[in-house]
């Protein structure tokens, strides 16, 4: 009885309060972030948009059939998506693990770690640019110093895509690092002793408590790994321009180019509802099967 | 009961690999240090790390011709405004969503989550139209408009606003305090961490923001610091003595932030991980 008349008090308040905060934002949102991409089914007329056609699927047509670049682009983002899903996967629950485990010191490891990931991307790519210089870089200097051959890095049209990608890790794990440290931390201790006292080994334990309780922390890093690959943008582009030709010419580089480079917003548009759809499938299979597996 | 001995041991490997994973993260800066300081001849030259001669020379340079100072005020001026307003957004957002009941408060919550999961380039294009049409392109007040709000800041608001007990809050209406006030007093100070949080990534966020401005901002005069920097690419062509100099320029004022705040950026992150 109290707390309904102090409802009806509260009530008048609460709601205009409500309204004033969420008009706006909700405005907001349906100026600049609901906006429905049309241009991949109009042809848009940049001096009077008012008399863009219709063109139904055209665009989507014409980047399957008639755009070998969109199938390189597409092709490039997916070997690097899985590239960097196969390198930073294993090496971020390596590191989080020791992290989670080290009795002293993990506060400074931590700060080293994370270091790359607050820096700025282009900066970063400068950085790398220069000590994989095939010439005078540092890199090489320290391959041949232990008698490896010299390598191309982003110069060479095989080497390029993997520069990127070691580029990137070294620039984001410590993101995926931090994450599956908190997830492994947050398993109960006694867990593990009780599977000591019961006589279980440490691959046991890993495989029975480990990895099922760190299932969602992993779905949530496989997933973040994967949506952020897929849209690779701004390593790719200050690192290698796309090049050497197109070895590293991503779908998003695709998009932006295509768009305001050569103002054709249709194919872009169409290209970049198709990344959507991509991303989208990947996400939602990933999703469903680390659903499945080990469920208790 | 646990065996000594092989926990030691344990432990001895687990340093070894933090550290040689700590130095492969910082090495790289030390060299780009070392670097700014050094000639282009010793750069490419030279096997020690540490210069012969510390010079200011690099740093002049891109400070006096290629406006590095301007870069700096444009983004100032972009991330700072923008992490207010995102602050304030999202944590009068989050209030809302977090304490109030209204019929299609869920629906709108999804709605809003939703945008997360488009990809920027989906939306570049039809924003890009927007801001021309409103006269934004090439502006600062037009970055600055496309980031008022933020998805993940009022997600994250809403996560830390639940936790606080709805007690404080009747307490404060019984006494006849306003919303506004609720909001200022009760609110702000007991998710004080989350917001800390925000608005270190959000600064960062914009900061280090590449993508949307190198779009929207064509002339030389509104460039932000990232643009300045790809653009030293062609400028400095493999300069990397002047290239090291425009990214410690750039890097610095980060670190020093994130040395400062680093629980803020770990603690935030891993509380969003483990509720997210």
């Amino acid at each position: 009885m109290d707390m309904a008349r102090v409802g009806k008090v509260v009530r008048k308040p609460q709601f205009r309060f409500g309204l004033l905060v969420l008009v706006p934002i909700l405005a907001w949102y349906v100026m600049l972030s609901f906006r429905t991409n049309v241009m991949a089914v109009i042809d848009y007329n940049l001096l009077h948009p008012e008399q863009s056609a219709y063109v139904g699927l055209a665009h989507f047509r014409t980047i399957f059939e008639g755009y070998k670049l969109f199938w390189v682009a597409g092709l490039n983002t997916l070997k690097y998506s899985a590239l960097i899903n196969a390198i930073m996967l294993p090496l971020s629950l390596a590191l989080a693990y020791c992290l989670a485990n080290v009795a002293r010191g993990r506060g400074a490891y931590q700060w080293a770690l994370f270091l790359p990931v607050v820096v700025s991307m282009a900066a970063v790519a400068l950085l790398f640019r220069s000590l994989m210089d095939p010439d005078v870089g540092i890199f090489n200097r320290l391959l041949t110093s232990v008698g490896l051959p010299r390598s191309r890095w982003l110069t060479g049209p095989k080497s390029a895509l993997v520069s990127v990608v070691l580029v990137d890790t070294w620039k984001a794990a410590g993101v995926y690092i931090v994450l599956l440290a908190a997830g492994l931390l947050n398993i109960p201790a006694q867990l593990y002793d009780a599977a000591k006292v019961d006589g279980a080994s440490a691959f046991q334990s890993f495989a029975r408590i480990t990895l099922p309780l760190l299932r969602h922390t992993l779905t949530l890093v496989v997933v973040l790994i994967t949506i952020g690959s897929l849209q690779v943008y701004v390593s790719a582009l200050i690192l290698t321009e796309g090049g050497p030709g197109t070895a590293t010419t991503m779908i998003s580089q695709f998009v932006v180019s295509e768009a305001f480079t050569n103002m054709r917003f249709g194919l872009a548009s169409a290209a970049s509802l198709v990344l959507f759809g991509v991303i989208l499938i990947i996400t939602m299979f990933q999703l469903r099967l680390m659903r499945t597996s080990w469920e208790y | 009961m646990r065996d000594k001995r092989g926990e030691t041991a344990g432990q001895v490997v687990i340093h070894a690999v933090l550290l040689t994973f700590a130095l492969v993260a910082i090495l790289p800066f030390v060299w780009m240090f070392c670097a700014s300081f050094k000639t282009y001849v010793e750069v490419i030259n030279s096997r020690a790390l540490l210069p012969e001669m510390w010079s200011l020379d690099n740093y002049v340079e891109i400070t006096g011709r290629i406006g590095f100072v301007r870069a700096f005020q444009n983004s100032g001026s972009i991330a700072i405004p923008a992490t207010i307003a995102i602050i304030v957004t999202s944590t009068a957002a989050g209030y809302v969503f977090a304490k109030y009941q209204f019929p299609g408060k869920e629906l709108i919550f999804r709605l809003i989550l939703s945008t997360m999961m488009v990809p920027f380039t989906v939306a570049i294009i039809p924003l890009f139209i927007a801001m021309s049409d409103i006269g934004l392109v090439n502006t600062l007040r037009g970055i600055i408009l496309t980031s008022l709000c933020s998805t993940f800041g009022i997600f994250l608001m809403r996560q830390a606003i639940e936790t606080i007990p709805n007690d404080y809050i009747d307490a404060a209406r019984i006494d006849g305090a306003g919303e506004a006030w609720i909001l200022r007093q009760v609110i702000v100070p007991l998710a004080g961490s989350a917001i800390a949080t925000l608005a270190v990534f959000t600064f960062l966020g914009q900061w280090d923001s590449y993508l949307w401005p190198s779009i929207m901002l064509k002339s030389s005069k509104n460039h932000t610091i990232p643009i300045v920097l790809a653009g030293m690419r062609s400028l400095y062509s493999a300069r990397y003595n002047v290239w090291a100099a425009g990214s410690m320029l750039t890097v610095i004022p980060v670190m020093l932030m994130f040395s400062v705040a680093q629980k803020q950026f770990i603690g935030g992150l891993s509380m969003a991980g483990l509720k997210g």
